[in-house]
């Protein structure tokens, strides 16, 4: 019986994981991955330490219009913060409404 | 004009504009569905799928097509764009050979992602088109 | 692979073709910047009757003014090919047909030139230009380029002063190599 992960229906972001280091949006072949991220201070250093920031993801955003589900993101993604999903991604009545936006904050 | 009746009630006729490897998933998903003229009354819908990349050279046909479907149905269709080609152009929207999006030519009423999307994703939207949804 | 010259194409075609190969296979053209400067148009035929052996020829042919003559009047199916090829490469074949294949009317340019930059990619904004912990595009710093897209020191937003750049600088600049303009 061979193992099967999911089917290539719909990809997903594991927000805790993505570091805002670009990868995905770089590799993929269609310029389907839209991220905007900021630094911020690393809080509770040892005191001596030097500062050190840490990037912040602000919006990870895929416009399905454009992506063809090749996985280039998922297979390169250092830190696993991307993954398959097996249902199919939503169709829309409108294109802009094919942008989905993967990261919420609360307002 | 090749009229699928799609749930073989004549409640809903399906055009399919195959223009690439979407067609293909248009196939898996109406192989049950008749080929026939459409008897249309005034409850039957009708709606057109662009299944594939939209060339520059081919969009005057692609528009065509669908007001032909106008013409001979007398009612608007329901235009829905099957797959990322259609939707935008897709992996080939930086093409200078490609239409990016069906929606440069006519409006669209239904945007289906995938690439290509799987069969069941066109019945689901057709079933959503004709108020079959289940609750 | 056989090489021919450009006025013997004709003849030599010709020549295969009384000699058994009679199965028109592909024409295509290889634009070879970069390597050669030239744009080369290869030819299959195959002798159907030994096991369908193909014979592959070829002719280099000047970037500048690619002309050679057709052969549709050996190989009928060949003017389809040649028409492709002329549309896409800007290859002139003498005494075929002319009209376009694949490209509408009013398209301008030969896409498949290696120098013909994808035009769409150079007016859009990469999302990968970002560096990790920015959401602009402002252009602080020399920014990370797309594959496909040229410096734009090459191609594009030039000084109009400089020198136009050459087609190999414009292909090695897009396929990401560093390329060293003269400044003169």
């Amino acid at each position: 019986m061979i193992a099967r992960g999911p089917s290539h229906g719909w990809i997903r972001l594991i927000e805790p994981a993505c570091t805002s280091c670009m990868i995905c949006a770089r590799e993929c072949p269609t310029w389907c991955i839209s991220i905007d991220s900021h630094t911020e201070p690393v809080e509770g250093l040892p005191s001596g330490a030097r500062d050190r920031t840490q990037n912040v993801l602000d919006r990870f955003a895929i416009d399905w219009s454009l992506c063809m589900y090749c996985g280039i993101c998922i297979e390169e993604c250092p830190f696993d913060a991307l993954e398959w999903v097996s249902e199919p991604t939503q169709p829309t009545s409108t294109s802009s409404a094919l942008v989905e936006e993967m990261v919420t904050r609360p307002s | 004009m090749r009229w699928l009746d799609w749930y073989g009630d004549g409640s809903l006729y399906v055009v399919d504009v195959g223009l690439a490897c979407c067609a293909l998933e248009f196939d898996a998903a109406s192989s049950a569905a008749a080929m026939r003229l459409p008897r249309l009354d005034g409850q039957a819908q009708v709606a057109v799928v662009i299944s594939g990349t939209v060339t520059d050279r081919l969009a005057p046909a692609v528009a065509a097509i669908v007001d032909g479907c106008e013409q001979q149905s007398g009612r608007r269709p329901t235009v829905i764009s099957f797959g990322a080609c259609a939707s935008s152009g897709g992996p080939y929207w930086d093409s200078y050979a490609v239409t990016k999006g069906v929606d440069q030519l006519l409006t669209v009423d239904a945007y289906v992602p995938g690439c290509p999307p799987p069969p069941e994703a066109l019945s689901a939207v057709l079933d959503q088109i004709a108020g079959r949804v289940p609750s | 692979m056989i090489e021919i010259a450009p006025q013997d194409w004709p003849a030599a075609v010709e020549a295969l073709k009384a000699d058994g190969f009679e199965y028109f296979d592909w024409l295509g053209c290889v634009d070879e910047i970069g390597r050669g400067d030239c744009l080369r148009v290869v030819l299959v035929v195959r002798n159907l009757s030994q096991d369908a052996e193909p014979r592959m020829v070829s002719c280099s042919l000047s970037r500048t003014d690619p002309r050679i003559g057709t052969i549709s009047g050996v190989f009928a199916g060949a003017a389809w090919h040649e028409r492709e090829a002329a549309e896409l490469f800007g290859v002139e074949f003498v005494g075929g047909e002319r009209r376009r294949l694949l490209l509408n009317p009013e398209f301008e340019g030969t896409p498949l030139r290696k120098d013909q930059v994808l035009a769409a990619r150079t007016g859009m904004n990469w999302p990968g230009a970002k560096e990790p912990g920015e959401s602009d595009f402002s252009p602080s710093r020399r920014r990370l380029a797309p594959p496909g897209v040229p410096d734009p020191a090459v191609w594009g937003d030039r000084d109009a002063s400089q020198i136009a750049p050459d087609p190999a600088e414009v292909v090695e600049s897009a396929v990401g190599g560093r390329v060293r303009r003269r400044r003169s």
